[in-house]
């Protein structure tokens, strides 16, 4: 995730789960007085689901003004690099190719990363809710 | 037939009387002379005579007349006497009393030959009656020399007996000698059983304490358990907070990266704080979760310590049970070898008295077989003398069989 989507890293709180709702919309959740929607990434990009337990991250996406909670596997941390080493998303492939920004190869290939492209998933996320 | 020499009639003086006859007696003479030659049957011839000796001879017939009947008479007595003399001979020789039945005719000898019948009606009747006797004796003989016989083999028997008999007490005694032996061993082995089974008692009685105590010591390692557990469970329990804690760190060190990175340039030194302070949470985590395996660890370890303290604790009280049977049963054992040992006296004492009871039967059979051997001996002089008797018998009767009484 480009870190200027990224608000803060929260513990996933107590999720209120929403009626008729899509099954990526894990529910919402209370942060500072706000009501968060809070999705499942893996869900959304029919790459199985997330577990939520007491330890689970949710990091607080932002693009425009939707704020969106977003449940992690783990936070590793921040990494800066160099916008030169950003490669553009591999050609073809599933929907999850499409909400990528690009891809960045590290040291070794478990160092590889894959940059999200927020603002497109939320779109598509909100495309897909209301088309429900 | 023999006549006494004396009683002959020799006409030897014939010839000078005839010399001396006259002639009218010549006549008279010459059947004088006829009649002692041995004519009796010659008589003076009436016709020769003259008359003045025709009385005289007729008395001289009639004189010839009672010679020649004297003469027959004795003759005839002569002639008995030879039957009686010989039938006696033929008595004597044969000892035939059956034939006598010499009659007479003779009024003189009749007194005779009636006392010779006499005699030998009384010898037949003795000879018949001896001839029962011995008939009986020999029988007599007979059955004495069988009893004797008998008798001398049932004692020939009755020694061989007496002799295997005295054989057997004296494997008897040896037996009971033997048996002695042994009882007093096995009266021995008892003892020694007796104290050993008394020195497994004390054992068992010392097994029993130690399994007491190691129950006790037992119960005291499971408490500790017990106690180190709960107290592990604190320790987790703090762990606990201070990886949340950790945790609650480690986001905030995480936002306060986010923030710097936010602030640019200015912010570069605090996101470094910030990476730095996330690192030292994530340490801190890393250790919280060591801490955690080992506490695992020393839980399950507890769990299985607890596990062994628990089968421990039935093992000793299964320990205890078993001492308690087995006092029991050293108790049986010490009772039975007592028992043993007193029954093993008395056998000792018994076949003691036995040795001394088959003793005196050994020293009494031996009389019986000296007595015996006496009466085999006496039984055999027994038996000879009625063998002897019994020819003596025999030989009777064969003497006796001369005489024929019937």
């Amino acid at each position: 995730m480009p870190s200027e989507n990224v608000l803060e890293v929260i513990q996933a709180g107590l999720l209120t789960p929403l009626p008729r709702s899509p099954s990526f919309l894990l529910g919402v959740t209370g942060h500072r007085g706000q009501v968060i929607p809070v999705m499942d990434i893996l869900r959304f990009l029919g790459k199985g689901e997330a577990r939520v337990g007491s330890r689970t991250r949710l990091f607080l996406g932002t693009s425009g003004s939707y704020t969106v909670g977003v449940v992690a596997d783990a936070v590793l941390g921040l990494r800066r690099l160099p916008v030169a080493d950003i490669l553009p998303p591999p050609v073809g492939g599933d929907a999850a190719v499409e909400h990528l920004l690009g891809i960045c190869e590290g040291a070794s290939p478990q160092d590889a990363l894959a940059l999200l492209n927020f603002p497109k998933l939320l779109q598509s996320a909100r495309q897909r809710a209301v088309v429900r | 037939m023999s006549l006494d020499p004396k009683n002959e009639i020799v006409p030897a003086e014939a010839p000078r009387g005839a010399k001396k006859v006259p002639a009218p007696l010549k006549p008279i003479a010459d059947t004088v002379l006829a009649v002692l030659a041995g004519n009796l049957g010659a008589r003076v011839p009436n016709d020769a005579l003259d008359d003045s000796v025709a009385d005289v001879g007729q008395l001289i017939n009639q004189l010839l007349e009672r010679h020649a009947s004297a003469e027959h008479r004795k003759q005839v007595a002569a002639h008995e006497i030879d039957q009686a003399i010989d039938a006696l001979s033929s008595l004597v020789r044969e000892g035939d009393l059956s034939q006598w039945n010499t009659t007479t005719e003779d009024p003189q000898l009749v007194p005779l030959l009636e006392g010779f019948g006499k005699v030998i009606e009384t010898q037949r009747t003795f000879v018949r009656e001896m001839n029962e006797a011995v008939l009986r004796l020999s029988s007599s003989a007979n059955q004495v020399l069988a009893a004797s016989t008998q008798h001398e083999t049932s004692s020939t028997e009755q020694a061989a007996a007496i002799h295997e008999t005295t054989a057997t007490m004296e494997e008897l005694k040896h037996a009971s000698a033997q048996i002695a032996e042994n009882a007093g061993s096995v009266a021995r082995v008892a003892e020694e059983t007796l104290g050993a089974a008394r020195a497994g008692r004390g054992a068992i009685g010392e097994f029993i304490q130690a399994m007491q105590q190691i129950r006790s010591d037992g119960v005291a390692v499971a408490d500790s358990i017990t106690k180190l557990s709960k107290r592990v469970e604190r320790i987790g329990t703090v762990v606990e907070v201070i990886d949340e804690i950790a945790d609650r760190s480690d986001l905030l060190a995480l936002n306060a990266a986010l923030e710097g990175s936010r602030a640019g340039e200015a912010g570069k030194g605090f996101s470094i704080v910030a990476a730095e302070m996330r690192r030292l949470a994530e340490n801190v985590m890393e250790s919280t979760k060591e801490i955690k395996n080992l506490i695992t660890e020393i839980r399950e370890a507890t769990a299985a310590a607890g596990t062994a303290a628990d089968a421990s604790k039935s093992a000793t009280e299964s320990g205890e049970k078993l001492g308690a049977v087995a006092a029991q049963a050293v108790e049986g054992i010490l009772a039975g070898v007592q028992e043993t040992s007193d029954a093993a006296r008395v056998i000792n004492l018994a076949t003691q008295q036995q040795r001394t009871a088959t003793e005196q039967v050994v020293a009494s059979m031996a009389e019986i077989e000296d007595v015996t051997r006496q009466t085999t001996q006496a039984s055999k002089q027994s038996t000879g003398a009625a063998a002897e008797l019994s020819q003596l018998a025999g030989r009777l009767a064969e003497l006796n069989k001369r005489f024929k009484a019937d």
